[in-house]
């Protein structure tokens, strides 16, 4: 490894609660390589995004080639390469909430925001000012019978009308 | 053996070969992308699509499988006498059938969704398995109205690009990376469509790995598009300009099997030839972007003698006469001869007759490029002696006697009035020692193919010929000898090494009447123990292994 990539990766380090964590769920997996997954959602946790740091330090931690941190950090969308706001709101545009006014959901969510929808390669596009909020539009949440509906970081929100996303922008 | 019905043709096949192989064998293709004989089988192009046929209970009939399959794993064994198709055949596969035909035009309708066809300015043009493939197996147009998606032109290392846009992800370059070079710098990113191959980068494009390996331009060679380019060869010649010529890398002592490309102003690339023991389908980035000096405006063109201390070019017959001059008056005992690991052993045996038989002189040495690192490799390995035919000098300088090398030969040196030294090694520095005893002998003659600073040293230089224009033979670290063959004419007035030292002969009044190499390797076949069966006809394109 270049000394570059050595100082890159001395950046990051996990918390000792997150290391604990870490200890914790490698143990349920048969090869270090397969708790990639889990290993990343927590990194993204403490570091709000998949930082070059980021990325060196899971493959040193796994070892596994820097490469395959990066194959699998670029294929998965939950995962971000630049950093988003506090608060990321997922805005669900496939067809049940389609159906049932999503577009009204998300012009409602930019223009309150004031901001774009990011897209996959550009989340900065999406982010408030304030690094407060990123906008996104994404597939299928799985709660169609209750479209639309909305994530807030971990939280689903279901049968929205603008007036409800007001009630849930306050309430953050 | 398996026995196959291929198509209409019935043939027998080795257990374990693959669809593709074994229609290879019998002349027929079967196109292909993700498959490549050195590599695992993903099967996910799934070009090579071949109708197996099978046994239908049912019908108690013979019928072509519901499904086809990828001819790159579909590997062909010898059935039980009970389950025998026909009661004869093991296996019964066509690639010709009409199912078989329209998956192909199907596939490669897809393969050529996003891709620019900017062949015109594509080097790959004329040795692309997409072009070829396409002609011969698909549309003769697109139906695809949609925008094509553009990835960025990418640098990837020293010297490879990628033109992310002609790329059909076959993954064969991971793959090589994964499993040759184990260096593990390529992966995918991104999903689908967008698939792109490329190296560790943070989100801004800022590399973290380069594809940096000194086998890295092997994955060149092996993508079957024009998406990953080699920086050294981008723009150079059109393939069909050149010509090629089968021949040996002179980088190093592994000797692995090379195809000189080249025009009549010089060699414009070397490409890994497959041989099964010595490197497979591989070579390193040495040998491979090592020919520079081949092509060199540096070349010695003319022989050069030190007047006042100043070289001077000068023709064949004054640079031989006063060579021959100076070695008919010396005292045999202080001539020292010294052949050269980077000549052929065509070169050294002529050398060898020529201090034996003219000058009498029993004291031979042998010289050469210093020695590098080794590097190991999952699949390869590149050794630690930068000579192509250390062996093989080795052993046709000894007639009779040991050759001196190292110190040994230092010491000989510095008791020398005369030392006629072949070097050939190009840009080889002197060691310390190397110097000062080259300095103390009163008469150096160096025949080499490039200035550097041995002949700096010298009296009288007469320029010499590398690998890529002379025929010969290298034995390899392993007991391979092999042929090199004659691609670009010598510059200037360069000449064939042997030919130098035969011209020295006659004057001197020896008898030598060699015409071409392939009579010097008759000589050695006759004369040298162990190469009995490395005449130039037995050694054909795959080598002679010599007895242990």
């Amino acid at each position: 490894m270049s000394e570059e990539l050595i100082q890159i990766q001395n950046t990051f380090r996990f918390t000792e609660e997150n290391q604990r964590e870490f200890d914790a769920l490698i143990g349920h997996y048969p090869v270090k390589e397969a708790a990639m997954l889990p290993t990343l959602h927590l990194a993204q946790k403490q570091a709000g995004y998949v930082s070059p740091a980021v990325m060196t330090y899971v493959a040193a931690l796994l070892e596994v080639p820097l490469m395959k941190v990066k194959d699998v950090v670029t294929f998965y969308p939950m995962f971000f390469e630049e950093p988003v706001g506090e608060y990321v709101i997922r805005v669900c545009h496939t067809l049940p909430c389609a159906l049932r006014d999503c577009k009204g959901v998300l012009a409602h969510l930019k223009a309150k925001l004031g901001t774009d929808v990011a897209s996959e390669t550009d989340l900065g596009k999406g982010t408030t000012p304030d690094g407060k909020f990123t906008l996104m539009k994404v597939e299928c949440l799985a709660s169609c019978d209750v479209a639309p509906v909305i994530m807030v970081n971990d939280d689903l929100y279901k049968n929205l009308t603008p007036e409800k996303v007001d009630e849930i922008l306050d309430n953050l | 053996m398996a026995f196959i019905k291929l198509n209409d043709l019935e043939v027998e096949v080795e257990d374990g070969t693959n669809v593709v192989e074994a229609a290879r064998l019998h002349g027929i293709e079967v196109p292909h992308y993700c498959y490549h004989p050195g590599l695992s089988r993903p099967a996910n192009c799934r070009m090579c699509l071949v109708e197996p046929h099978v046994f239908f209970p049912p019908a108690g009939a013979i019928v072509p499988d519901r499904q086809l399959a990828t001819g790159c794993t579909t590997v062909l064994r010898t059935a039980p006498p009970n389950r025998k198709l026909d009661g004869k055949y093991d296996f019964i596969v066509y690639t010709d059938s009409p199912r078989v035909k329209k998956a192909r035009e199907d596939i490669l309708e897809f393969l050529l969704v996003h891709h620019p066809l900017d062949c015109p300015v594509c080097d790959q043009a004329g040795e692309c398995d997409l072009q070829d493939f396409t002609y011969r197996h698909g549309h003769d147009k697109s139906r695809y109205l949609e925008v094509k998606n553009v990835p960025p032109k990418k640098d990837l290392g020293p010297d490879v690009l990628l033109y992310s846009t002609r790329c059909i992800v076959c993954t064969r370059c991971i793959r090589f990376c994964q499993e040759v070079s184990g260096s593990n710098e390529l992966g995918l990113i991104h999903r689908g469509s967008h698939d792109e191959i490329d190296i560790p980068r943070s989100h801004d494009g800022m590399p973290l790995q380069l594809l940096d390996n000194k086998l890295a331009g092997n994955v060149v060679d092996i993508c079957p598009v024009g998406a990953l380019i080699s920086k050294d060869f981008l723009f150079k010649s059109r393939p069909w300009f050149m010509k090629q010529e089968k021949s040996v890398c002179a980088g190093c002592s592994v000797g692995c099997n090379i195809t000189v490309e080249y025009k009549e102003d010089g060699v414009y690339r070397l490409k890994p030839r497959f041989h099964e023991e010595i490197n497979q389908h591989w070579m390193c980035d040495d040998g491979r972007l090592g020919y520079g000096y081949v092509n060199s405006d540096d070349r010695l063109q003319l022989p050069m003698k030190r007047v006042d201390g100043e070289f001077q070019p000068t023709h064949w017959a004054d640079a031989l006469t006063q060579i021959t001059e100076k070695l008919s008056e010396a005292d045999a005992e202080k001539v020292v001869v010294i052949g050269s690991a980077q000549g052929t052993n065509e070169d050294n045996y002529v050398l060898q007759q020529f201090a034996h038989e003219v000058l009498k002189t029993e004291h031979l040495g042998l010289f050469g490029a210093l020695p590098g690192e080794e590097h190991t490799f999952p699949q390869f390995t590149i050794e630690a002696d930068k000579n192509p035919n250390t062996a093989g000098a080795r052993k046709m300088l000894s007639n009779g006697t040991p050759v001196l090398e190292g110190e040994a030969l230092w010491k000989k040196v510095s008791e020398a009035d005369i030392v006629y030294l072949v070097s050939g090694a190009p840009e080889r520095s002197l060691e310390a020692e190397e110097k000062a005893v080259l300095e103390s002998v009163d008469f150096l003659i160096v025949q080499d193919v490039l200035p550097s600073e041995v002949t700096a040293l010298a009296d009288v230089v007469l320029p010499g010929t590398t690998f890529a224009e002379k025929d010969g033979t290298f034995t390899n670290s392993k007991g391979w000898v092999q042929r090199i063959r004659k691609t670009v004419d010598a510059p200037g007035e360069a000449r064939i090494d042997w030919e130098i030292i035969q011209q020295l002969a006659r004057q001197l009044g020896g008898e030598m009447n060699y015409h071409f190499a392939g009579e010097i390797s008759l000589a050695i076949s006759e004369n040298v123990s162990g190469y009995a069966e490395a005449t130039h006809q037995n050694i054909g394109d795959s080598g002679v292994k010599l007895a242990e």
